[in-house]
């Protein structure tokens, strides 16, 4: 546990170095080190080093009340805030057997949804950014910014909303936030296209991303990968599928999944995503019924002895909120298993003898947010 | 029920019982510390992914539990494993060598609760400081 401070590659002395990636770094997308034993351009081997944005968040979970704790769990991952705050108050929920009316869960699947897409164009920005492409950037942007327009509208933030509570929302969503997700929908939908033809046909993207980073269907499920980054590799495995929560079996949508397993399968999964996505929200706006918006729920929260595991797919993967409560006011236990922690779990393994420009590449295919990771 | 789950613990000779209510965990067992590296390695067997190994602190009992959430790519066979442990000599076998994405949730779980991991194939700190001796994740800790 105490271990000296040293790292477990050794020192060598033909012609090998050690590079330290970051923990400040564009290509880290997060306070994140890597501390790589290079050969030439070649990495011998690859250690993250985690933590420099740890904040015990389990501890303090556990030293609050139910609702005081919420606004924490949105800080965690900052461009997936609503899949955080959905799994918290569902856990609550299922702990408590509440009931949510059925306008609150058509409104929850649309944030959700909505900030999936927003969380994926920031992902595609930002990883073609990484690979070298800027343009892509803007436009993507363009678009995100319309997203987190409309959710500020009903949110009142941009990025770490903290909208969902015990049995509903914090506020109704009015007509004009309704057809202006319409508007959006169609919209986006005739612009999606552009990304394609701007880069996913681009060769030098191709060579990139081709046969780069492959996770093999096996070590998968070794490592605990979940989310786009397991879905590249042939498991068409997705929580809003295999476990039903928060209504998402009223909807109608595919799960993409690829064979390749490398980076372009990943791309190509989160591209078709955003699709799925747009479909699911545009079910949850024609078939919003009107109605009360929240439950009615005691005052302070304090659900039966028990244990209970809330599964939330996020833009990254799965997410299982843990908790045990002990009939008290506060969770006795939380724990956190967040998705980007196990997929960058399997990162040393995939750099192991690649290029280092490739190893960059791997890493932002991964699609992680380090606050996440580190918690 | 011929499912992965059942297969997988019948196969270490223990009984698949389903969980009622659910909540989100299709079973759950309670198991020795010795039994937990086989039933690592027919989960793995069955296809069953690793979610997280983790911990809990029971100090008015006396007790801490080393705790493990298994599931599977089919979806929907989310395992809870409980192994006690002493609170004052915690000891758990390490199935990093088994799961290899085990070994970093068992480093977060050694520093955040003091469980030494047997056999992990690394017990450098994880999120804590490299040098942090302290245990944050354990009721009595107040800070440091």
């Amino acid at each position: 546990m105490s271990a000296p401070p040293t790292y477990s590659l050794e020192s060598t002395d033909n012609g090998n170095f050690l590079l330290n990636l970051g923990p400040q770094h564009p290509g880290t997308h997060g306070v994140l080190r890597v501390v790589l034993q290079m050969d030439g351009e070649y990495i011998l081997a690859a250690d993250p080093v985690l933590g420099y944005g740890h904040r015990m968040q389990e501890k303090i979970a556990e030293n609050m009340t139910y609702l005081q704790a919420l606004p924490y769990v949105c800080r965690m991952d900052y461009l997936g805030a609503m899949s955080y705050s959905l799994a918290w108050v569902c856990a609550v929920e299922k702990l408590c057997s509440f009931e949510v009316p059925e306008r609150a869960v058509h409104v929850r699947v649309m944030a959700c949804e909505l900030n999936r897409i927003a969380s994926h164009l920031l992902w595609w920005g930002a990883y073609l950014l990484d690979l070298g492409a800027f343009t892509p950037f803007l436009q993507a942007f363009a678009d995100r910014e319309q997203i987190l327009d409309l959710l500020e509208y009903i949110t009142g933030s941009r990025l770490t909303y903290c909208y969902f509570r015990f049995g509903g929302l914090a506020a109704d969503v009015d007509d004009v936030f309704l057809r202006r997700v319409e508007d959006f929908v169609t919209g986006f939908r005739q612009r999606l296209p552009r990304y394609h033809d701007l880069v996913t046909g681009n060769v030098i993207f191709h060579h990139r991303s081709k046969d780069v980073g492959v996770i093999l269907p096996f070590e998968a499920a070794g490592y605990g990968v979940t989310g786009p980054c397991l879905r590249g590799s042939g498991f068409a495995y997705d929580v809003r599928k295999c476990e039903p929560y928060s209504g998402y079996d009223r909807f109608e949508f595919a799960v993409p999944a690829e064979q390749e397993g490398d980076c372009l399968a990943r791309y190509n999964v989160r591209m078709a995503e955003m699709e799925q996505s747009l479909a699911i929200i545009e079910q949850a706006v024609a078939t919003i019924p009107d109605g009360p918006y929240r439950a009615r729920v005691p005052r302070v929260i304090r659900p039966p002895a028990g244990e209970v595991a809330m599964a939330v797919e996020t833009p990254r993967g799965e997410l299982v909120i843990f908790m045990v409560s002990d009939g008290s006011t506060r969770p006795c236990r939380v724990k956190f298993r967040v998705p980007s922690f196990a997929n960058l779990s399997i990162f040393a393994r995939l750099a192991r003898g690649q290029l280092l420009a490739d190893a960059l590449a791997i890493l932002g295919s991964l699609d992680m947010v380090i606050p996440e990771v580190d918690r | 029920m011929n499912s992965p789950l059942a297969t997988a613990l019948a196969r270490i000779g223990i009984d698949y019982r389903p969980r009622v209510p659910a909540v989100g965990l299709r079973c759950s067992l309670h198991i020795l510390p010795e039994q937990i590296r086989s039933l690592a390695r027919s989960l793995a067997g069955e296809g069953f992914f690793i979610e997280t190994v983790t911990a809990e602190d029971m100090p008015e009992q006396n007790r801490m539990d080393g705790i493990y959430l298994f599931n599977h790519y089919e979806g929907d066979m989310r395992l809870l494993v409980r192994v006690t442990v002493s609170r004052s000599r915690p000891h758990l076998p390490s199935i990093g060598r088994i799961f290899p994405g085990a070994v970093w949730h068992e480093r977060e779980t050694a520093e955040m609760f003091g469980i030494t991991f047997d056999g992990c194939p690394d017990s450098r700190n994880l999120l804590l400081p490299e040098e942090a001796t302290f245990h944050p994740l354990r009721k009595d800790f107040t800070g440091v």
